[in-house]
């Protein structure tokens, strides 16, 4: 069906993926390059260089950490894995130990810098979800595994929504789905699952959007009881017992036409859109206020100029002013007089465009490509099963960190607050990235086993 | 291998990642590369803020060097927005503080303030500061971030009133004023342009360059560095051909006359050249400076722009008897020596038209002298209107004299072959009408001016011409005002030496006396334009030269509903006369005319005069008439 073997002639003897290696080699020292540049001159460059100039070591030794330890043994004691990021989590949790800063507490302070334990649960995530399916590979296709994956993720997303890192969030349930889906999951799981997360993420974003525009309830009484959904138990007893009946009904009607469904799977539906909705009532309740307004911004960009729109617009003033060449690094007027916000995190991406031009943001654009691809191939050239899940979960999570990143620049996403790994300025994703990739080497390097 | 069916899972998000490249990638291009111009213009104007300082505006010098129209230094207060300077109740204490010194409503601060705010660029908060708020606005500029007091440079007219029509005033920009604009002169929503005359249709010249302190700012709008500090450019400057004095003679004469409303019009008859134009009611274009003022809202509404001189169009009435005779002369049929009786009305057959008084026996220099209406009736009735249309024709009646003023009228052609272009037909009674100036005859002031310059130089119709030279600030000239011969009357010399004899003669006792100047030569023709609207028109135009010299000024009065040529246009043409050449007021002369200002009696007083004065002698006749007209005047 698919011709992937040329992914063979690719990969052969050596011991070492140079063209992976070399890729990553080059995005951090973008990412460094550009850090430097945004920072340079303002209150916090001094800060920010010297706390990067700890990461960049960490972060490589991370690499080499992943690269030279053996991804297996994650596997067989994932237990001990699971049980760390736990624990660590809850650590973070504790007022004297963890740090409260920018509305989350989701920091560990340590002499010289602090850590963000939720960046690093967000790849140790990857390899528990990837050891318990890996251990139940035979019974893939059953039910139960994908269930058994999220009741054993659920803890962790429940930790890092305590902080609250919603970011994390974002960027994490969408990687699950694809490891899944990856895994070889029926795909009529997947569509149940992505409908939770659809009802369980749609819902407040309706909510948000009126809440933030209350004049558009007036208009109409659909609008008004749909907020009231919500708030009031009554409309949402209501809205449960609706959903209920109405997949009753359809069994029903669907039985009319001779169409036998199993009814276990109609209560499987109900009851996912059911639970969705109860999440989304859940993460609405917990919203807090710039998070609503991140998803005004999403919904309506152009309704608060001078607001969070504003940054957008900003960032892409800076890449267009970029042009094809580029200001030159060090001269960039956008990022460097303060237009551009997040300019050395979020929106690193617009000093690289205007600083270094189009071209800038393409080599980017095309290192990261080429990451992917290196992946995509280790991925089928590992020796085992693991090796294959691991590659596939830190496949999506570049792929989704890379797009979110990319895309809400261009304006086809949200701020989402979401940095873009290796390159913007952030010690924890830069050393859990690393040490993700590591881990990729890894998988490479240990392909053929010698047992 | 059972894994073998993975990768292909994996491979389809590979070819996801493919998409989505190659999507962020066209994207990236279309922002980068494609929107370049756009994002680049939008970062600079990110990146820098501009206080424009507008540019001095040329001078309007007369020709004696007197500036009518200059520019004065002002202090006006800028508010510049940031985003450190936006909030509320900073505003509210900005404003609390400006009313405090200004002395102007908090409010109206306020509101300012907050519509900078809002579009978010530098903008005028007040205009034209008085001196003794400058020191203290200094000091509110040091302890409050965004104001900015700014010097520029104002616009004054000295002499207010002063030939307001002919100059102008500056406005504010309206919206679609600046679209229009050549946008190559930098004009900005709060510039003040030329709203009228010279100030509008030279403002290209008159504008200058702005300069302004380009200044590189963050995003707060804190500033980071001085771009530039440009200097401005002033406006070239515009020299008039308008004598001063003679311009104020005449706009006092006008002001002072019976309505006040009128107009002047003095012309070099050498080289058209305009020495006056003058419009009664003038206005003061100084309540234009100031913007946002409640107490100069009104005037300004009240302004009249129609400008008299050149867009009232009135029937030229005795003043177009010239025109007559000389097409009578030309015509060969006309005998100065031969008499005529007028007895106040003329028998045209179907109808009776008649006099404005008995002349008694006039022949063609009494006739002129006293305007008598009777004898142009049976001059024009001898000779056929046809070569009075052709003499109008060469004097380029009905066309616009191109002295270049926005607005002007062409007055209007009459005769035979105007009526039948129109299909219509011709009647004796027009014949009569025309050879007294009347029925649809029609002409401006200025036209009447270009008129008597043409008599004056013998028959060189002038286009006149009020721009002297204009000067740029470096010295260059760039436009300079020339003669321009439009057309040249052909007619016999002696043609020429019977109007210039007939014209004296009106001078020296016939209606024009008022005009009467020892050392000089007054040529003049009244006129009194009959107005079936109300009451009429008092026409003058006059040309002088010292005494057996050549014409150097040639005169058009108007005064509208004025009633009397001779009484109320008159004393203007002296008055103007007496300050051309420098001659000073008599009391005496003033006696020897017995004319009072704004008398409107003429009329009624020469009904007896006319009977007692049946002496051959033209001279006598009018002698007769004023010592009768004195005698009515005194009882």
């Amino acid at each position: 069906m698919f011709n992937i073997h040329l992914s063979d002639q690719n990969i052969k003897r050596t011991n070492t993926d140079y063209i992976f290696v070399g890729a990553v080699f080059m995005l951090v020292l973008i990412g460094t390059i550009s850090v430097m540049s945004a920072v340079s001159g303002t209150a916090l460059g001094a800060h920010v260089v010297r706390t990067h100039m700890i990461a960049v070591p960490a972060a490589f030794a991370a690499f080499f950490f992943g690269w030279f330890f053996n991804y297996q043994v994650y596997q067989e004691q994932w237990k001990w894995l699971y049980a760390m990021i736990i624990f660590i989590l809850i650590l973070v949790l504790i007022p004297h130990i963890g740090s409260y800063q920018r509305g989350s507490r989701s920091w560990i302070s340590l002499p010289f810098f602090s850590v963000q334990p939720s960046e690093i649960c967000r790849v140790a995530m990857i390899l528990v979800a990837s050891a318990y399916i890996a251990f139940n590979i035979k019974r893939i296709k059953e039910p139960l595994v994908p269930i058994m994956v999220f009741v054993i993720i659920m803890p962790i997303f429940f930790l890092i929504m305590k902080q609250p890192d919603f970011s994390s969030i974002v960027i994490s349930f969408p990687v699950l789905l694809a490891l899944l889906y990856c895994a070889g999951v029926n795909i009529f799981y997947l569509v149940l699952i992505f409908l939770f997360g659809f009802f369980a993420s749609v819902f407040p974003l309706a909510w948000t959007y009126i809440y933030l525009h209350p004049d558009i309830t007036a208009q109409s009484a659909v609008i008004k009881i749909f907020y009231g959904l919500s708030s009031n138990a009554f409309y949402i007893f209501i809205f449960c017992a609706a959903v209920c009946l109405f997949t009753f009904l359809a069994g029903v009607v669907l039985r009319q036409f001779r169409i036998y469904i199993p009814a276990f799977l109609l209560i499987l539906v109900a009851g996912v859109i059911i639970s969705g909705f109860a999440g989304g009532l859940f993460v609405n309740n917990k919203m807090k206020d710039y998070q609503r307004k991140r998803v005004e911004v999403f919904l309506a960009p152009s309704s608060d100029p001078k607001g969070a729109g504003y940054n957008i617009l900003q960032a892409q003033i800076a890449m267009g002013a970029g042009g094809v060449l580029g200001k030159g690094v060090f001269s960039g007027t956008q990022s460097r007089l303060g237009f551009v916000p997040e300019k050395h995190t979020d929106f690193i991406l617009a000093v690289v465009g205007e600083e270094m031009g189009l071209w800038g943001t393409l080599t980017v654009l095309a290192l990261y490509f080429i990451i992917l691809w290196r992946i995509f191939l280790i991925a089928y050239n590992s020796s085992d099963v693991y090796g294959y899940l691991v590659c596939s979960g830190i496949f999506s999570m570049f792929f989704i960190y890379a797009c979110i990143n990319f895309g809400m620049l261009i304006g086809l996403a949200p701020v989402a607050g979401i940095p873009l790994p290796l390159i913007s300025y952030g010690g924890s994703n830069l050393a859990a990235s690393m040490w993700a990739l590591g881990i990729v080497q890894s998988v490479y390097s240990r392909r053929i086993t010698f047992r | 291998m059972e894994k073998k069916i993975f990768p292909q899972r994996l491979y389809g998000l590979w070819l996801l990642s493919l998409v989505a490249s190659a999507v962020i990638a066209l994207r990236l291009a279309d922002i980068q590369v494609i929107r370049h111009n756009y994002y680049k213009e939008q970062s600079e104007r990110n990146r820098t803020q501009t206080i424009f300082q507008a540019a001095p505006r040329g001078r309007i010098i007369t020709a004696e060097g007197t500036a009518v129209a200059q520019s004065a230094p002002s202090f006006n207060l800028y508010f510049f927005p940031g985003k450190n300077n936006s909030q509320e109740d900073y505003i509210q204490t900005l404003a609390r503080e400006i009313s405090a010194v200004i002395k102007e409503p908090q409010e109206d601060i306020l509101a300012k303030l907050k519509r900078a705010v809002k579009s978010g660029k530098a903008s005028v908060i007040e205009e034209n500061l008085a001196s003794s708020y400058v020191l203290p606005l200094a000091e509110l500029q040091v302890h409050y971030n965004g104001i900015y007091l700014m010097e520029e440079s104002k616009r004054t007219y000295p002499y207010d009133t002063f030939a307001s029509h002919l100059i102008g005033y500056l406005g504010s920009m309206e919206g679609r004023a600046w679209r229009d604009r050549d946008q190559s002169l930098d004009y900005r929503l709060d510039s003040k342009i030329g709203r009228f005359g010279i100030e509008k249709k030279f403002e290209k010249y008159l504008k200058g360059t702005d300069g302004g302190l380009y200044l590189e700012v963050d995003h707060r709008s804190r500033l980071k560095s001085i771009i530039e500090d440009k200097k401005w450019q002033p406006g070239a400057d515009i020299y008039l051909t308008l004598n001063f004095k003679l311009q104020r003679a005449a706009e006092e004469g006008l002001k002072n006359s019976v309505t006040g409303r009128g107009a002047a019009v003095a012309l070099n008859p050498k080289t058209g050249a305009v020495l006056a134009l003058a419009t009664a009611p003038g206005f003061d274009p100084n309540i234009f400076v100031p913007y946002g003022h409640e107490e100069t809202e009104k005037d300004r509404k009240e302004i009249k722009e129609f400008n008299l001189a050149v867009q009232g169009v009135y029937p030229p009435a005795s003043t177009f008897k010239i025109i007559t005779a000389m097409a009578a002369n030309e015509a060969g049929k006309l005998d100065t020596e031969r008499y005529v009786f007028c007895n106040g009305l003329y028998d045209a057959g179907s109808r009776v038209f008649k006099c404005w008084s008995k002349h008694g026996n006039v022949n063609f220099w009494s006739a002129m002298a006293g305007s008598c209406d009777v004898y142009f009736y049976g001059l024009s009735n001898y000779i056929g209107p046809a070569v009075i249309e052709k003499m109008q024709r060469q004097f380029m009646f009905g066309l616009p004299t191109g002295i270049d003023i926005a607005g002007e009228r062409s007055g209007n052609l009459f005769g035979p072959t105007r009526r039948a272009k129109n299909k219509t037909y011709w009647f004796i009674g027009d014949t009569l009408n025309l050879s007294i100036g009347q029925g649809e005859l029609l002409a401006t002031p200025v036209k009447m001016a270009q008129f008597a310059a043409a008599l004056a130089n013998r028959g060189k119709v002038l286009r006149p011409y009020y721009i002297d030279k204009i000067v740029s600030s470096s010295g260059a000239v760039l436009f300079k005002g020339e003669q321009e011969v439009l057309n040249e009357v052909k007619v016999k010399p002696q043609t020429w030496d019977i109007i210039f004899k007939a014209l004296k003669g009106v001078v020296d006792n016939g209606t024009g006396r008022a005009a009467k100047i020892s050392g000089l030569d007054v040529y003049a023709k009244t006129g009194t334009a009959q107005n079936p609207h109300g009451r009429d028109h008092a026409w003058m135009i006059a040309f002088a030269g010292r005494n057996g010299q050549e014409p150097d000024i040639a005169v058009a009065v108007f005064v509208e509903n004025g009633l009397s040529g001779a009484g109320v246009a008159g004393p203007i043409v002296r008055a103007m006369l007496r300050a051309f050449y420098n001659i000073e007021d008599e009391k005496a002369a003033q006696k020897e005319t017995g004319v009072d200002e704004g008398t409107s009696r003429l009329r009624g007083a020469r009904g007896g005069a006319a009977v007692s004065a049946e002496t051959q002698l033209a001279l006598k006749l009018a002698r007769e008439a004023l010592a009768a007209e004195k005698e009515h005047a005194g009882e």
